[in-house]
């Protein structure tokens, strides 16, 4: 699969199982789609390509209220958490987020919406070739918390009808940002 | 007690039979998943993937001891702490003390078959901690004081109407019974669990030798909050659970949510290895194996395929008998096919006595298993091992023992039967009614009478014509084709014969074995398959062919394993296994696909019925359908034509006639769906089911087996 199709892949294939993927132009653009769309606090734990970017300030800066400490108290009462990915997988629409440190777990599973920036050159095809690069992810991390997302929260458990969020995020936005990071060991 | 039981298990059956709206929501649910589960699959080798995971988990297996040892050094490495249980009873133990020496209070719980299994939740509220379930169904069937009746959908017997009572009683208020709300509701009241719990117990989908890590396969994201939240966590993991490496759990993690739900991924996966942070400090880990009878299991030669299931729930969703009766009734805390053995061998055989008889023997799990377990073939040890501890009941004993294996004395006795039967036919060919306490066997199908003169009788003036013969063929009749429809034996003469084969009818033939067997008398099927295997190889024919694939499948398949320490016949049932087909294959593949055949029948609406050991046994589909459609008739599809026709032998005599009844009436109404004149079969049982129920219930379509379908186009 060249890369373009790859990409095509992802978004079809996450698009099917209820995430909102939009590709953005750049940094900016991507904060100015969460901050629009983030519905309240947003929680914005430190993670690599983020600290890098500044995306809490620019966040801020963008008129948005940010969570960035003492997530356990806050996270529960957020609009959105906003996290990283390290990689995704074409085939099933999923994207990896290493989440040993709690606060991108607390981001990623307590807000209402989740949005997470991707870039595009981090999706592989399927999960076939997504071991390698878990398996790297366990050789350097002692303890791990790693976490394929594929889709919002869901649940058929009445009457067999899917229904989203029940415990996890109602809405999966994934931003395809590029420039963003190469790095697939990091988010 | 086991009269008491058995009483217990009928009242069971009558309950859910009584509840249309179970059986109702079984079967659009069956008819959802078939759906949904071929999109998945679409463009991937289902066969190539289920055989990659049936061996990788033999090998775990055999070598289980090592990697629990290597899963247990790297797990300790990042910081758990690992404990192997025995029984559930030391699982519970040490969970209960954990929870107590830690003080908890409350535990959130995320899916766990496993704690279903030692019923966990039990042990800890006795010990006074409190238990959240959070998994959606599992919280609904905690708010119900029930058991799981699907391993995957806990509360799929439960209507949004029941739920909405349910969650009234925790709100307080009259909750609408509508299912985003009660989602909402669910959301609402057990997010505040999460924060408060002292303690988060957890499943696992997947135990990772290599990194020892588990990994978490779920889609409302509960796990990850019970995982996460919690200061500590506790996952309890059967041994079966263990793979070696992640390519190895990716085999899993690609096949289970396809197999499951007919999702290409669950929302999460959640890979999880040692002391994460929590809070400030490190989460503190335990991870609980457990074996609770899997060692045993794994050192069962007839039962150890079991233990590469990866809990699915595929062999419910496909069972004909789960759709009319659910998991409360076919199932003891696992269910369905999977559960007759893991029930005998976590909860004891005493607990698996009715279940193993619950299962009609369609092998519709096996088709779709994704470990490949021939869960039939252990179903039926199962019942073997129950035959000889608890008995198969005096009648039958004495039918299989004194009776089938003396072969003279058995056909006397089915000649005998065929004049005493005169009483109730009246000189027809079908018995209508049955009077006194038999009454309830012709009710909903009409059954056949026992033919004035059986094949064997006949065979001697059957004329046969064959120039120059090509092949000479021993045909094995069957009971049901020998002594209740002769004319298929004349049909099929008419048809080899026009094809160049001559037949023979080897007189030694008896019972293939598959009654006895079935019922748990591996002693009197291994006698049958000795004097079948001399019979029919006497005269030592080109091919031995059939026209019932239950027959078929004993000669292919039963005899060699009857057989198989038995120096004079092992070799013998070999050649046999090897030399017999099932009369449709026969034609197609030996006769030149039967061209001799074609074109010679009026365009006829014709739909076809899968009979269950022809498709799934034998692997014979394709061959009947070609020959109806080349001979001129028009074949349409039947909704489900691969479903099971409630037969199942004596299922739909003696064991359970009830659910047989509903199965039956399924496939009168697919069969009526498609306006067609007739519906054709290959198998004299289903021909006698689908006959009888067509008669009684049915709009009037013609119910025949191919070869006659194929004998009158040569009239």
């Amino acid at each position: 699969m060249s890369g373009a199709s790859i990409v095509e892949g992802f978004r079809a294939a996450a698009g099917k199982v209820g995430a909102e993927v939009v590709v953005v132009d750049g940094v900016d653009a991507a904060i100015r789609h969460v901050a629009a769309r983030a519905g309240g606090a947003i929680v914005c734990p430190e993670f690599p390509s983020g600290v890098r970017w500044g995306l809490a300030d620019r966040l801020r800066a963008a008129g948005s209220e940010v969570i960035d400490g003492d997530f356990r108290t806050h996270a529960p009462r957020a609009g959105a958490g906003l996290t990283g990915a390290n990689f995704a997988i074409a085939a099933t629409g999923t994207v990896v987020l290493e989440s040993t440190a709690e606060a991108l777990r607390l981001a990623s599973t307590l807000p209402i919406r989740h949005f997470v920036l991707l870039d595009p050159r981090k999706i592989v095809a399927d999960s076939t070739a997504a071991v390698p690069c878990l398996r790297q992810l366990h050789e350097r991390l002692p303890q791990a918390f790693l976490a394929y997302i594929t889709g919002p929260s869901r649940t058929a458990d009445i009457e067999r009808v899917l229904t989203i969020g029940v415990h996890g995020p109602k809405e999966l936005h994934i931003l395809l940002c590029e420039g963003l990071s190469d790095d697939f060991l990091e988010s | 007690m086991s009269k008491q039981r058995t009483r217990a298990y009928k009242a069971r059956i009558d309950q859910a039979l009584a509840t249309p709206r179970l059986q109702d929501t079984l079967h659009r649910f069956a008819d959802a998943y078939l759906l949904a589960r071929e999109a998945a699959f679409a463009g991937h080798d289902f066969e190539a993937l289920r055989t990659g995971i049936a061996a990788m988990k033999d090998e775990v297996r055999e070598r289980r001891e090592e990697y629990i040892a290597r899963f247990t050094r790297n797990a300790k490495a990042a910081g758990a702490t690992v404990y192997l249980a025995r029984t559930a009873q030391e699982a519970n133990a040490y969970i209960v003390s954990l929870a107590r020496q830690r003080r908890v209070k409350l535990v959130t719980k995320s899916k766990s078959m496993a704690s279903e299994e030692t019923h966990l939740n039990q042990a800890l509220e006795e010990a006074g901690v409190r238990v959240l379930e959070t998994d959606l169904g599992e919280w609904i069937i905690q708010l119900a004081g029930q058991r799981p009746s699907h391993m995957v959908m806990p509360a799929i017997h439960m209507s949004k109407e029941e739920v909405a009572e349910l969650f009234g009683k925790v709100t307080g208020k009259v909750e609408p019974a509508e299912i985003p709300h009660l989602v909402q509701l669910a959301r609402e009241q057990l997010r505040q669990g999460y924060l408060d719990a002292d303690m988060g117990i957890s499943g696992a989908n997947l135990a990772v030798a290599e990194t020892g890590g588990i990994a978490l396969v779920t889609n409302e994201g509960n796990a990850r909050l019970v995982t996460t939240l919690p200061k500590i966590h506790v996952a309890l993991v059967g041994i079966e659970k263990l793979v070696p490496t992640l390519e190895d759990a990716h085999k899993v993690i690609d096949v289970l949510p396809k197999n499951a739900t007919g999702q290409l991924s669950t929302s999460y996966v959640s890979w999880i290895r040692g002391a994460v942070p929590c809070g400030d400090a490190p989460k503190e880990l335990h991870i609980v194996l457990l074996d609770n009878g899997r060692s045993a299991l794994a050192e069962s030669p007839h039962c150890r395929d079991a233990l590469r299931c990866i809990k699915c729930g595929a062999c419910a969703n496909v069972c004909p008998v789960y759709q009319t009766v659910g998991g409360h009734v076919f199932g003891h805390i696992y269910i369905s096919a999977i559960g007759i053995i893991l029930t005998a061998f976590c909860h004891g055989l005493e607990n698996a006595a009715e279940l193993v008889r619950t299962c009609i023997g369609c092998r519709a799990c096996v088709a779709v298993c994704p470990s490949k377990i021939d869960l039939e073939s252990i179903i039926l040890h199962l019942r073997e091992v129950l035959g000889e501890e608890e008995g198969i009941g005096a009648g039958k004993a004495l039918v299989f023992k004194r009776i089938m294996r003396n072969r003279t004395l058995f056909h006397t006795m089915i000649r005998a039967a065929s004049l005493l039967q005169k009483p109730v036919t009246r000189g027809e060919r079908t018995i209508r009614h049955l009077p006194l306490f038999f009454a309830g066997l012709t009710e909903w199908r009409s059954l056949p009478a026992i033919a004035d003169k059986p094949l064997r009788d006949q065979w001697p003036s059957l004329p046969q014509q064959v120039d120059r013969p090509r092949y000479r063929v021993a045909f094995f009749a069957g009971c049901l084709n020998d002594f209740v429809y002769p004319e298929l034996g004349h049909d099929l003469v008419r048809v080899l014969n026009r094809l160049g084969v001559t037949v023979s009818f080897p007189k030694e033939q008896n019972c293939c074995g598959v009654p006895a067997l079935y019922s748990g008398d591996r002693d009197t099927a291994t006698a049958l398959a000795g004097q079948n295997v001399a019979a029919l190889l006497a005269d030592d024919p080109d091919f031995v062919v059939t026209t019932c694939p239950t027959c078929t499948m004993a000669l292919q398949r039963d005899i060699k394993d009857l057989l198989r320490d038995h120096p004079r016949w092992a070799a013998k049932a070999e050649r046999l296994a090897a030399i017999t087909l099932d009369v449709s294959r026969f034609i197609v593949e030996k006769c030149d696909g039967g061209q001799a055949l074609a074109g010679l029948a009026a365009p006829e609406k014709v739909t076809y019925h899968d009979s269950c050991h022809l498709k799934r046994g034998a692997g014979v589909w394709r061959e009947p359908r070609r020959l109806l459609a080349d001979s001129g008739r028009e074949l349409v599809e039947m909704g489900h034509a691969d479903r099971c026709c409630g037969f199942g032998g004596s299922y739909s005599f003696t064991s359970h006639p009830d659910i047989a009844r509903r199965i039956l009436g399924d496939k009168v109404a697919d069969i009526a769906a498609t306006g067609a004149a007739c519906v054709a079969m290959d198998c004299p049982g289903c021909l006698m089911q689908i006959r009888g129920g067509l008669d009684k219930q049915g709009p009037p379509v013609r119910v025949a087996h191919t070869i006659t379908l194929l004998a009158e186009t040569l009239a």
